[in-house]
């Protein structure tokens, strides 16, 4: 069991609280799930749960923290904690220690005090539980987002804990692994475990959860009985997505093919295959994408998304077939050129920020492509995603929803026809997904054509004019959304 | 995209040895590299390592190191032609008929031995480190460091290091692709290649700091620092062992059989 009671926390060097007066109690046996926006204080709430703030961190630290009835503060240090609490993080990536899936969870296990024969019936129990026995031979950073979520997991359950805290477990992942995390967690559950689940996907965790928590601002809005704290209009927007207010009423159609053929094509791509080494990705793939069009390509993690989007500005280039963007042949054109047609917001939006301040971080793109009168250009953009106010901030002090639309703007702001986004809702809640997402219509509206890979269909259904989906490297479908 | 320094999971001569045969692997490859000066030796040890690396199987990894390897050792040699001009005069770096400057760089065959000595004891210590760490799974390698009774945070702090190869290595991809969408384009001369590092590095370097405090809170949660440990599966000496040390006891015993009686042959 653990209860906060009256936490309050202030990371070092910063003013404002991260926790604010924070109360919570997780008995033994049952599953919170905590959600809000980024910024909120959930993962700080992680930490302190797990004592990692009162171990590790620095800062003004006040109020009580107990672990099955003790205070955080008396026990020796994490290594003693661990023998109570077990933790993932988000960054699955960043837990992998070891170099085959089977000997991270071995490793684990091997530090419990067991004896030989109960490390190995253990082993194998977990590997089954997480459904990672066919992988356990592979290397952790070449599984897909999921499985290396399940072996995070797996290695934190090989410390054989009966409290398990997991902050956002599976914000990355596509709707299948999404599932399988769920249904581990489910029998965990059952198991009697006891789960404090960070998340932003409720509807998935719905018949797992016993208990709601909302926060904002470092402080506990709403808590209770899902049921209950869903009355509120206001919380159930935070908690679950929802896209429809963009387009009002939708529909699925016949095939798209037959409408798109009115508009001039933006991107044409004819009988595209690409293979990374020898390994195929990507089979005979044709679409046409018109001018001004907003299509949303949807598949499960691998299905080769990613690797069609970075051939329209030749990050790769076919092994065979053509790829023409604005009528021009990217076997013909630099990337360097292609980036005046085609922008393309990756996943983490850290990956691109290294500039002192928001507005130097968009005069990057700005200046490698000759663009002038910087200023208005830089305002526009930021206006447009409306970070304004932000222009001299440390792109790395925003929030994630603040960081996401940055990268946007970093894009915007090179003024491509084309936008690509890879993921742009990934890790953000509802309200900030929506806000993103209202702004890639108003860029429709005003003449981009925009594409978005993801795996919210719920974006797909009310946002996109299109649906293309893909499965082992093939278009498998190419469905027209109709606004009636 | 293939990890650099990685353990490769296969079931060759070279993975079955207990990490002990192979820690004195690597101490008689490297002294003996290090002693000799004689180039058909050193390349003798290269070829011994190349044929080793087939029978294990592992001579594609080692072939792909071949690149980098070869870049360094041409590094190496001009970099003696250049400081350390020795014996006769093959010819010039700048060739006699350009005018002015013509004919100053003179290329020694004494700075082209010494360059391909280093080239060569280069490949030796890379070849045999590279057989050591893609044939160890880090675990084995804990326990062996446990037994030398090596304290604990050290041994995490070079499996950490070699762990972050591959990450950084994949980072980087990213980071690089994302900047290229946004037209980047590395700088050309020395200041523009300088500056075209921060869009690549400052990024980089970031996610990595990030990173390594989820890792660290990683280790402690884990309880790997704690320092009880139950060894399971662990190595046994075995027969290619055995081989291996009287392979190197003969390799040993004939290296100082020669200094004494023929040190012309390694000197």
């Amino acid at each position: 069991m653990i209860e906060l009671k009256d936490v309050c926390y202030t990371y070092p060097h910063t003013v404002q609280e991260a926790l604010h007066r924070l109360s919570l109690v997780l008995e033994p046996g049952r599953c919170i799930m905590v959600t809000g926006p980024s910024g909120a204080g959930k993962t700080t709430l992680c930490l302190a749960a797990c004592g990692i703030l009162c171990h590790e961190y620095g800062g003004k630290k006040s109020g009580l923290v107990t672990i099955n009835g003790r205070d955080v503060s008396t026990y020796t240090g994490l290594s003693e904690i661990a023998k109570n609490i077990g933790i993932v993080f988000d960054d699955a990536e960043a837990q992998m220690i070891f170099t085959t899936v089977e000997e991270e969870i071995l490793s684990a296990l091997e530090y419990r005090g067991l004896a030989p024969e109960e490390i190995e019936k253990r082993l194998a129990s977990i590997m089954e539980v997480t459904y990672l026995t066919e992988l356990k031979d592979r290397s952790p950073h070449n599984l897909s987002g999921g499985q290396k979520q399940r072996a995070a997991l797996a290695a934190t359950l090989a410390l054989g804990n009966e409290i398990l805290i997991l902050d956002e477990p599976t914000s990355e992942l596509d709707e299948p692994a999404t599932r399988r995390i769920v249904e581990i967690l489910s029998n965990l559950k059952r198991q009697g475990k006891t789960l404090l689940i960070v998340e932003h996907k409720y509807a998935h965790f719905r018949d797992i959860v016993d208990t709601l928590v909302v926060m904002e601002h470092g402080a506990i809005t709403a808590i209770g009985a899902p049921e209950n704290v869903l009355h509120d209009e206001r919380i159930k927007r935070i908690v679950i997505p929802d896209f429809s207010g963009l387009n009002l009423k939708v529909s699925l159609s016949a095939p798209a093919s037959a409408d798109i053929t009115a508009a001039p094509l933006a991107i044409e791509v004819q009988n595209l295959s690409y293979s990374y080494d020898e390994v195929p990705a990507l089979h005979d793939v044709s679409i046409g994408i018109g001018a001004g069009e907003f299509v949303a390509i949807v598949g499960e993690n691998g299905s080769g998304k990613t690797t069609l989007v970075k051939q329209f500005n030749r990050l790769l280039t076919p092994t065979s077939g053509v790829v023409m963007i604005q009528g021009k042949n990217t076997r013909n054109c630099s990337i360097t050129d292609l980036a005046r047609d085609v922008g393309l917001v990756f996943q983490n939006p850290d990956h691109m920020f290294f500039a002192d301040t928001v507005k130097d971080e968009i005069a990057f793109g700005l200046e490698n492509l000759g663009i002038e009168n910087k200023d208005v250009v830089i305002d526009a953009a930021l206006d447009e995603v409306g970070l304004l106010h932000t222009k001299t901030l440390y792109p790395r002090w925003l929030s994630r929803g603040e960081r996401q639309r940055l990268a946007i703007a970093c894009v915007v702001a090179m003024q491509p026809a084309i936008i690509v986004l890879d993921e742009p809702t990934t890790g953000l809640d509802g309200d900030e997904a929506r806000l993103v997402m209202e702004i890639l219509k108003d860029l429709q509206v005003k003449g981009h054509t925009i594409i978005v890979i993801t795996h919210n269909r719920d974006i797909a259904r009310y946002c996109a004019d299109r649906m293309i989906t893909m499965e082992q490297g093939r278009v498998i479908s190419d469905i027209r959304v109709k606004v009636e | 995209m293939s990890e650099i320094l990685q353990y490769v999971h296969k079931d060759g001569f070279f993975h079955r040895l207990h990490p002990f045969s192979k820690i004195l692997f690597i101490i008689v490859a490297s002294v003996m590299c290090i002693l000799t000066t004689s180039i058909p030796f050193l390349a003798l040890m290269v070829i011994a390592l190349l044929v080793i690396a087939y029978l294990s199987h592992l001579h594609r990894e080692v072939i792909q190191q071949l690149k980098l390897v070869l870049i360094m050792s041409v590094v190496f040699i001009i970099i003696t032609v250049l400081t350390m001009p020795n014996g006769a005069t093959l010819g010039y770096l700048i060739p006699q008929g350009v005018p002015l400057i013509g004919g100053s760089i003179a290329i020694t065959d004494g700075a082209i031995g010494i360059g391909l000595i280093l080239a060569l004891r280069f490949m030796v210590l890379i070849f045999a480190f590279q057989l050591f760490l893609i044939s160890t799974q880090p675990r084995d390698l804990v326990h062996a460091m446990e037994k030398l009774h090596m304290p604990i945070d050290y041994i995490l702090m070079f499996i950490l290091a070699l762990r972050f190869i591959p990450t950084l290595q994949i980072e980087g991809q990213r980071i690089h692709e994302a900047q290229l969408a946004r037209g980047y384009n590395p700088g050309t001369g020395m200041i523009g290649k300088i500056k075209s590092v921060a869009p690549i590095v400052i990024p980089l370097v970031s996610n990595a700091l990030l990173r390594s405090n989820v890792l660290g809170l990683t280790i402690d949660m884990r309880g790997y620092r704690t320092g009880i440990r139950t060894h399971v599966r662990e190595r046994k000496f075995c027969a290619g062992d055995y081989g291996m040390m009287g392979g190197l006891a003969v390799t040993v015993s004939g290296f100082v059989v020669i200094a004494i009686f023929a040190s012309g042959l390694i000197f």
